[in-house]
């Protein structure tokens, strides 16, 4: 898809004050600052040098010495005036200082001192370039987790060093494992570990807030040649695979956000307000923990077994409740 | 050497920024017809009208601020030229970590118009001479959020400009569409969701709307400045931070619900209070009643609650509702009929 015209002005103007402070720049240095290939950057000289004030006569347009471009250097002899950086419009702003903002607050950041430091001193500064305007959106990244557990693991990966951390899957069983850390990723709600696991001998993704303890241990990391970039929803999804069985709920709409937050194969919006989804899973823990959660809401569930498998867990949860005292010394309540 | 016949939109928009700068007093639109590279090309009057205006949206949406002025001395009419005070960036200097900071906040969003608006952004922090990133004091680190979807650029702008937008909302209680109209205070993102927080014209009152529920375009109405953005906050009225932190008490089986453990300020695994069954007594924090009784209600009989007594009885109201979910299966109709057994 051809660039949008407004994304190349932006590089054009930004070019031009650019080399105005700069002096003589290699070409392909400037394609690695403006994140462009350098041929691009060839264009955009060729359409500054056709540019100028009404009149374009030579002395009206921006000019480059040719001997230097020859030779792979962008020496600018004439700005016409463009020599001062262009300030951030609203939405420029908005999405940079929100970023930030987000970023300052979330528990990876929070957990390491410093690393606090360098985000809240980029965020004032660009606040202070930038006006108030930015306020107009505010995102918050939650992302539970005990923050000494986070400082560990913040550390390691500074550090590349090996983590020995315990943690409880969602069946809530718990185990020790030496993982190499490769990211701390902070999506939506929710804080992950991702990292190499010797004991599952691959890549695996850990909820930051199941992460019960982590100490960073005296040997290097190893590099493994695992993707950092990890897509949680389709993770999970994918832990299901095309072959897992498919469940269909049916929810009163109080639980749309299951349709919203959950890996959905489909959804559908029925005429009462409810909608039904579509879910593959293969793990009955996580759907059983999911209707009980959410059974007032729940119309219907197929297959039966499922919903027999929750119906059960349930009636012991009510049996446990008949053995205890209905109310407790509560304290603070 | 005159430039060629037909000028790209982006080079006519540069030579159009270039000469506003430079111009002594003010250009008028004839002025840019005839004198400005690219505009010559449009065919008719109407046609250069068009194209000009479009591009004045263009050039002050970037940030540059075009300022119309008496073009004096005779007749009535408008000049234009760029304000030269307000067109630059102050200078920000940010160090090679902070730089470095500002290229991961980069990696945030995960919508195409946010992530245009942030590398736009960054063009410019470039151009003003920014030295190279360094990530180390973030190594590791990865900030992302869910996308706010085709609503955000409309209410953006409304809230910028003070405008009212309407829309059309599927309510969560009652699944019912109704179209509202709402003056815009804050677009704000928490848990995954995406939340417009704005004065609802229509109930007379300040209301919170899920970005996701939405149905249908974003119109933006009426004029500017047709109302205040109050201070407000954001949390209190997304209700996370409502009420203050209380304290329960759950009996958990030995070596069960490790992640609530985990938050757990006293542990007495000692109480071998035979009414107890030989479970651990924990105090774990709250707020939110409803978040916490769906993620206990999920142990089943790993957990039970003594108290407070409000948390308890919503426990037990997802646990007798799951309880019915086999012996009563209620069919919805229109259901039946896509139940996949595979």
């Amino acid at each position: 898809m051809a660039e949008r015209a407004d994304d190349r002005l932006v590089r054009l103007l930004g070019l031009v004050a650019y080399l105005d402070g700069a002096g003589p720049v290699r070409l392909d240095e400037l394609a690695r600052r403006f994140g462009v290939s350098p041929r691009q950057v060839r264009e955009d000289v060729d359409a500054l040098w056709v540019s100028g004030t009404p009149g374009y006569m030579p002395d009206d347009l921006i000019d480059f010495d040719a001997f230097s471009l020859d030779e792979g250097v962008v020496h600018l002899t004439r700005a016409r005036g463009m020599t001062r950086p262009l300030r951030l419009g609203t939405r420029e702003a908005v999405a940079l200082v929100a970023a930030l903002r987000a970023m300052h607050a979330s528990p990876p950041v929070q957990a390491a001192p410093e690393r606090a430091a360098v985000v809240g001193s980029a965020l004032a500064k660009l606040t202070a370039a930038t006006g108030d305007a930015a306020s107009a959106v505010d995102v918050r990244l939650a992302g539970d987790g005990d923050p000494e557990v986070l400082a560990a693991v913040s550390a390691a990966l500074a550090d590349g060093r090996r983590l020995r951390i315990r943690y409880v899957n969602a069946a809530d069983v718990a185990s020790e494992r030496d993982v190499d850390p490769v990211r701390l990723l902070t999506q939506d709600e929710r804080t992950y570990l991702v990292a190499w696991c010797h004991r599952a001998g691959g890549r695996r993704t850990f909820r930051a807030d199941r992460l019960l303890a982590a100490r960073v241990l005296d040997e290097p990391a190893e590099a493994h040649d695992v993707d950092p970039d990890v897509d949680i929803t389709a993770s999970v999804l994918a832990e299901g695979g095309p072959g897992a069985p498919v469940a269909t709920l049916v929810l009163a709409s109080p639980a749309r956000w299951v349709a919203e937050e959950v890996p959905a194969e489909s959804v559908r919006d029925l005429p009462d307000g409810s909608f039904e989804v579509r879910l593959r899973v293969t793990n009955p823990a996580w759907l059983r923990r999911l209707l009980l959660s959410n059974a007032p809401d729940v119309r219907a569930v197929a297959p039966p077994e499922v919903a027999a498998d929750a119906a059960a867990a349930a009636r012991a949860a009510l049996a446990a409740y008949a053995d205890e005292a209905p109310r407790g010394d509560a304290p603070g309540a | 050497m005159p430039p060629p016949p037909s000028v790209p939109p982006a080079e006519r928009l540069l030579n159009l920024v270039i000469a506003l700068v430079n111009t002594s007093a003010a250009m008028t639109k004839q002025q840019v017809r005839t004198g400005v590279a690219g505009y010559a090309d449009a065919p008719s009057t109407e046609a250069f009208e068009r194209m000009f205006e479009r591009d004045k949206d263009t050039l002050r949406s970037l940030g540059i601020p075009i300022v119309t002025v008496d073009a004096g001395g005779h007749s009535d009419e408008v000049g234009y030229r760029i304000d030269n005070d307000a067109y630059a960036l102050p200078p920000v200097d940010l160090t090679p970590a902070e730089l470095g900071v500002v290229a991961l906040a980069a990696q945030l969003w995960s919508d195409k118009t946010l992530r245009t608006d942030i590398s736009r952004a960054m063009t410019k922090l470039r151009a003003a001479g920014a030295g190279e990133a360094a990530a180390d004091a973030v190594a590791g680190i990865t900030p992302r959020v869910r996308a706010a979807g085709d609503a955000y650029g409309p209410l953006l702008e409304a809230i910028s400009a003070r405008r009212v937008v309407a829309f059309r909302y599927r309510a969560a209680n009652t699944g019912q569409e109704m179209a509202r109209h709402v003056e815009p205070w804050r677009i704000a993102a928490r848990g995954g969701g995406w939340y417009l927080v704005g004065f609802d014209r229509d109930r007379q009152a300040p209301r919170v709307f899920r970005l996701s529920r939405i149905t249908g375009r974003v119109r933006v109405t009426g004029h500017g400045g047709a109302f205040e953005i109050p201070d407000v906050d954001v949390d209190a009225m997304l209700g996370e931070r409502v009420g203050v932190e209380r304290t329960a008490v759950l009996a958990v089986v030995p070596e069960r619900a490790q992640a609530v453990r985990a938050r757990a300020k006293v542990v007495d695994t000692s109480a071998h209070d035979p009414r107890r069954d030989g479970r651990d007594v924990l105090e774990v924090p709250f707020r939110s009643r409803s978040a916490f009784a769906d993620e206990l209600a999920a142990y089943a009989d790993a957990v039970v609650v003594v108290g407070p007594e409000d948390l308890r009885r919503e426990v037990l109201h997802r646990l007798r509702a799951a309880a019915a979910l086999a012996t009563e299966p209620v069919e919805t109709p229109g259901a039946a009929g896509e139940v996949h057994r595979g």
